[in-house]
């Protein structure tokens, strides 16, 4: 007897539907199907339909379980809650209404031991083969323990009222059955935040001050203007400011001399960066400790710093990526004057 | 009346009686096709409610006569449907295989009041069978 594996022609929304409704009933229907199947093969058939072994399956659940369902009814009536070979026999002859069976309700005192549906059984029972060579299976469903809630002793927790004995279950948390104030959890203290932002701001403020008079800025005159009115504001700028000053004339301040060294060495890039090292030095040093109040002053010999001046010869550098350029955009840098625009952007493209 | 008939019955009914217990034991030998764990799982979900395994046995029993009965009434109908067209010769020896179809099953359940619809086709698409201009939207 051969059946199918997979479903063939079903469509794919309605067998999703299906096994969600049948969960959990998959492996009792899978082994009603074998069990029908065993059957119509003693009976004499080759093969089956699958539609057909799957509409026989459901026929036969079906028919346990109205049977079980009519059983229980009449031992219910009866007044009793479990049920008898009474109850059963009854059952039976509720399907067998529709076929009639012998011994049937023409007799009203008839003993239901003496229905024709156990004689018909006893038959079956004795003419059928038992040929089936059945695998056992294991009982199902398999039940699951509940965890039950631990009592009131159980977690130690004084039960509301002395009328409440402990060692029942305890009550349910109250965020289960009623709406709770919710607090968002925050990972950092705010007391932290505060002082770290403080921190920041200290420190962004000592580094502004710090480039100020570096530039030679009177740090208190900027605090005075901030705090003036606009009337005044006008002539303090002027007074404080020294860009906005009058010139000076020749020998007012004195000036200190620049040192021209012997050799010029040309090309010496590093002279460039040498000359601010002790202005690099001293900011390093003095931006942490603004407290100390002491003006930063400049040294008074100032190094040289060489200007060398070439003729117009205009900046070849290409970066890096233009390198896999060709030769030809290059050349584009170099000569923008000569050529025309498009022709140059055409031949890029080309 | 009463009285005569339930004096004889009383030998009837032990009769009945001792032929069904004798059953309720042979049925402990015989193994039914049907799994008695499926049965009592079904049972259990119907409510039936007996610690007796014999009562469970019964009932396993008798749906599988319940299911021979019927697969013999689809066999009847799927012979006599081979018999009956002798069309062609070539025919008769190839359909020897007899295959339980859902034309067979549904016309031998409905002596038993199940009545068992099967569809004609199935269409592949929701569209099929449409008219070819409204398919195209």
């Amino acid at each position: 007897m051969s059946y199918g594996g997979k479903e063939s022609g079903r469509d794919q929304l309605s067998s999703l539907k299906k096994r969600h409704l049948l969960e959990g009933e998959e492996f009792s229907r899978y082994v009603a199907r074998i069990a029908v199947s065993n059957i119509c093969q003693s009976t004499g058939f080759h093969s089956s339909q699958q539609s057909a072994s799957y509409a026989f399956a459901d026929i036969t659940v079906r028919y346990i379980c109205m049977l079980g369902k009519t059983a229980i009814f009449y031992a219910n009536l009866a007044g009793r809650t479990s049920c008898n070979v009474f109850d059963v026999i009854l059952g039976l002859e509720d399907f067998g209404l529709l076929r009639g069976y012998p011994g049937g309700a023409s007799d009203v005192h008839r003993c239901l031991l003496s229905s024709g549906i156990i004689q018909e059984l006893i038959q079956f029972v004795n003419t059928e083969v038992d040929a089936s060579v059945r695998r056992p299976i294991m009982k199902f469903p398999i039940p699951r323990m509940p965890k039950p809630t631990p009592s009131f002793a159980q977690v130690r927790e004084v039960p509301a009222g002395n009328h409440i004995p402990d060692w029942l279950p305890r009550f349910p948390d109250p965020n289960t059955y009623k709406r709770t104030q919710v607090w968002k959890k925050r990972d950092t203290d705010a007391k932290e935040d505060k002082v770290e932002k403080t921190r920041q701001r200290r420190k962004a403020e000592r580094s502004l001050l710090s480039i100020q008079s570096k530039l030679g800025f009177n740090a208190s005159a900027e605090i005075q203007l901030t705090v003036d009115g606009d009337v005044e504001k006008g002539s303090k700028l002027v007074a404080n400011n020294p860009f906005l000053a009058l010139p000076l004339s020749c020998n007012d301040k004195k000036i200190s001399e620049v040192a021209i060294p012997q050799e010029l060495e040309p090309g010496k890039s590093s002279a460039v960066l040498e000359t601010f090292v002790p202005a690099l030095e001293a900011s390093k040093v003095k931006s942490l400790d603004f407290d100390s109040n002491d003006k930063i002053a400049l040294p008074q010999r100032r190094t040289t710093i060489q200007f060398k001046i070439r003729d117009g010869k205009k900046f070849t550098e290409i970066s890096p990526s233009s390198h896999i350029l060709d030769a030809k955009k290059n050349s584009w840098f170099l000569m923008d004057d000569e050529k025309d625009d498009k022709k140059k952007r055409a031949e890029t493209i080309t | 009346m009463n009285s005569s008939s339930s004096s004889m019955g009383g030998d009837g009914r032990h009769d009945d009686d001792a032929a069904l217990t004798e059953f309720l034991a042979s049925l402990m030998d015989y193994t039914p096709t049907i799994p008695d764990e499926l049965v009592e799982h079904y049972l259990a979900r119907s409510g039936f409610h007996c610690p007796d395994i014999r009562l469970t046995r019964l009932i396993s029993v008798a749906t599988q006569k319940f299911i021979s009965d019927v697969a013999s009434d689809a066999l009847q109908h799927c012979k006599a449907r081979q018999a009956a067209p002798v069309k062609d010769k070539s025919k008769q020896p190839k359909d020897k295989r007899l295959v339980l179809t859902m034309d067979d099953l549904s016309k031998a359940l409905q002596e038993y009041g199940v009545n068992l619809k099967h569809q004609e086709y199935f269409a592949d698409s929701p569209s099929t069978g449409m008219d070819p201009m409204s398919r195209e939207e």
